[in-house]
């Protein structure tokens, strides 16, 4: 019978598990962890990986890689904070017309990419380095303006314990599934992944759908950069700095193949919240930033390696082989019995 | 005869001759006139870019470059390398090979510069530090971080918490020795307070969003978290108090972030218990250094030693006092936020007698102040006590490196 869950899903579902595990257990390391307030401030921080996150597996499901983001999500930011400011009106257009700037620089991405073959590392790191440098030709080092009080209420509001930004990330996690699973796009985006040259056989316009998700990719990184402004109440130059390495873990340890063709954006989720997690715990036991690196780096190793499927292939198999080993020791050991009773 | 006509041509010999000198020295004089004046060619080196403190030091040397009368005999070349040692070397090689006369850098690293500094000081290039050290003695450095920072702010927390605080610490980056100098006072000046325990450290790379994400996690661990030790990025972490829904605002100790010392003279949230001091490190040191470095480049100046200890800024909560113009005057340290942005690094602005060229025109747009022209330095310099790790490598800090030198503790007899 095939199962109703794909093994995508499951795997996201076995990081939220292990995330509420994680938080729950988290009590013994300080007394005031696992409380209603971590969940909160963990929803909250995981917001930003998520979004970028979901642009950033876009892009990783077709087999590419976007470095860009952190620029694109200072841009972001830069651009609402200084040039839309906090005018409700402004609002109305102007977050279109950052989404709509920053998804022009991802489709400029994309391009390069699909038609001039451009490695999409190289791409992308190249045009990172251009926004960020021309962010600060433009601003002189020190964007200037102020933050939307809509924006800021996202996370200065709230509705049963929550702020409105937690419930904007469900609504929108529950749209990327349908978008992933359910529209032509997202199936054709796995299509691309999976073999660019088969989808191309099959008539899939290959290039486009690149470019889209690139362009797609550049808009979520954007979307994270007017979150920003919400989150601080301002935007600087480093507001996108740190941004890469979680979410290229969170993608990963979500279950998306750097291939391309296979993820779920449920996965990404878990591996936000699961890191987020970590994080904070690490932050509790207060150690110096060295150690608080190594530990980072070795939780992102260690759950690369348990998630990747050929490890829990082989770690099931060993399972199975003890689980029957037993069962066969059972067996025997009845059948003595049974000898010896007779 | 013959003597009158020898004697009329000798005259006329001599004239001839008194004339052909005459002409030549005012020919000399002419030629000299229009030689262009020396002009010095001076680097400013960084290895970061963007960010309040940065800009403010880029900016107000570049301003200082374009006052008269620098405008006129300094050619400032601004160069960013990258973060990484190795980059700015090669940045400090070529710049001695373009025949620089001055170097005025922040400086990427403490000890990987030095061969290369040293072989610019051989050569004749004057090196001058800001902000960050290095270990090479033929650089000249001007730094607060000597000043006390730590300590000054650690009795400050003591006096406003009577002793009794759980504390988060937000550092800038891990490692380098200003941050180590900074946290060993504050750990000096708290360690008499049984009850002041610092429960959290977190690294906020200067910036207020990474520390407002980094404080959102200490207190999710640390919720009774009063009283927060930090450098850049304080406003950061009053928004994590904010956002956590906290009543309750904490004794900051922080830098110079206009928007923390906006932060510091709100009513509403002095009403909830916010209250500190902005001090720390300052881009001052930057704009000092550069006036430093042209009276030593035009020979104004002797330097009886090369470690200048740049005054500490000091503007606790009950000081913060709004300007209205674009210059520092009746003792005003804040500007309004309509005029800079938070993140603007207004202790620059706080010793006016020292630098009294810079206005927010020279410090925002990197222009000169109208009507501003370089005023001699007339403050008696004072010398950096040896520091290791910060200002030499195998040295001894004085027994006293950590006296309080700006509060009286509130316990004292």
């Amino acid at each position: 019978m095939k199962s109703f869950l794909s093994n995508e899903d499951k795997m996201a579902l076995a990081l939220l598990a292990l995330t509420a595990l994680l938080i729950f257990a988290s009590g013994w390391i300080s007394p005031s962890l696992g409380s209603w307030n971590q969940v909160r401030s963990t929803l909250v921080l995981s917001t930003f990986v998520m979004l970028v996150g979901f642009g950033q597996q876009t892009v990783m499901l077709t087999g590419g890689l976007d470095l860009s983001v952190p620029a694109i999500v200072t841009l972001g930011a830069v651009a609402l904070f200084s040039w839309v400011g906090a005018d409700p009106a402004a609002l109305t257009w102007g977050i279109p017309a950052v989404l709509g700037l920053c998804a022009t620089i991802g489709a400029i991405n994309g391009v390069f990419v699909a038609l001039l073959r451009v490695p999409p590392f190289i791409m992308t790191l190249a045009m990172g380095m251009i926004v960020a440098s021309a962010l600060l030709g433009i601003t002189g080092g020190s964007p200037r303006g102020e933050a939307a009080p809509a924006v800021a209420f996202l996370f200065t509001g709230e509705w049963l314990g929550l702020p409105p930004v937690v419930y904007l990330m469900a609504g929108f996690t529950a749209l990327a599934l349908l978008w992933q699973r359910h529209s032509g796009f997202g199936r054709m985006v796995y299509a691309v992944g999976t073999s660019a040259e088969a989808a191309r056989i099959a008539g899939l316009p290959v290039a486009r759908v690149t470019v889209l998700c690139y362009a797609i990719s550049g808009a979520s990184a954007g979307a994270a950069g007017i979150l920003y402004v919400g989150f601080s109440g301002g935007a600087t130059l480093d507001t996108g700095t740190d941004i890469l390495i979680p979410v290229i873990a969170a993608v990963v340890v979500g279950g998306t193949s750097i291939m391309g063709g296979r993820g779920s954006f449920l996965g990404v989720v878990g591996g936000a919240l699961l890191l987020t997690t970590f994080s904070i715990m690490i932050t509790a036991i207060g150690m110096s930033a060295g150690w608080r690196a190594v530990i980072n780096g070795g939780v992102i190793l260690i759950a690369l390696l348990t998630l990747q499927e050929n490890i829990r292939a082989w770690g099931a198999s060993k399972l199975r082989a003890f689980g029957s080993k037993r069962c066969l020791g059972v067996i025997g050991s009845a059948t003595t019995v049974k000898r010896k009773t007779s | 005869m013959m003597e009158h006509v020898r004697t009329s041509t000798l005259k006329q010999i001599g004239l001839a001759s008194l004339t052909a000198l005459a002409l030549a020295a005012s020919g000399l004089a002419q030629a000299q006139q229009a030689q262009p004046q020396k002009k010095y060619k001076i680097y400013l080196s960084m290895f970061v870019s963007g960010g309040g403190w940065i800009t403010a030091a880029s900016n107000s040397i570049k301003a200082l470059a374009a006052t008269p009368p620098y405008d006129k005999t300094v050619e400032l070349i601004e160069v960013i390398s990258g973060p990484e040692p190795q980059k700015q070397i090669a940045a400090y090689e070529s710049m001695i090979a373009a025949g620089a006369d001055g170097i005025i850098t922040l400086p990427g690293s403490f000890t990987a510069l030095n061969r290369t500094i040293k072989k610019g000081c051989d050569k004749g290039v004057v090196f001058f530090t800001f902000g960050l050290t290095v270990s090479e003695r033929c650089a000249y450095q001007v730094q607060a971080i000597t000043n006390g920072f730590g300590e000054n702010g650690g009795q400050l927390m003591a006096n406003l918490t009577k002793g009794k605080a759980t504390i988060l610490a937000n550092h800038a980056f891990p490692g380098g020795g200003a941050d180590k100098r900074h946290f060993d006072g504050f750990l000096d000046a708290i360690k008499k307070y049984p009850e002041m325990k610092v429960v959290a450290r977190t690294w906020g790379n200067a910036a207020d969003e990474k520390s407002q994400a980094e404080a959102a996690k200490a207190l999710a661990a640390h919720p009774t978290i009063d009283a927060v030790f930090t450098q850049p990025g304080e406003l950061g972490i009053i928004k994590a108090f904010q956002a956590v829904g906290k009543d309750k605002l904490p004794i900051v100790i922080g830098e110079g972030g206009n928007g923390f010392r906006l932060a510091l003279a709100d009513p509403e949230m002095r009403k909830k218990g916010l209250n500190g001091v902005s001090s720390g490190g300052t881009p001052a040191e930057a704009a000092f250094g550069f006036k430093l470095m042209m009276e030593v480049l035009t020979k104004q100046r002797t330097m009886p030693f090369r470690q200048v200890a740049y005054p500490l800024p000091w503007v606790t909560a009950d000081d913060v006092k709004i300007c209205t113009g674009d210059r520092p005057k009746d003792g005003c340290n804040t500007y309004p936020k309509d005029k800079v942005p938070d993140t603007f690094f207004v202790s620059i602005m706080d010793r006016p007698d020292l630098l009294p060229e810079l206005s927010l025109t020279a410090v925002l747009e990197g222009k000169p102040t109208p009507g501003a022209t370089i005023q001699k330095i007339t403050w008696p310099l004072e010398q950096q006590p040896p520091s290791p790790g910060v200002n030499c490598e195998k040295c001894t800090a004085p027994k006293d490196q950590f006296k309080v030198t700006k509060v009286k503790a509130f316990d004292a007899k």
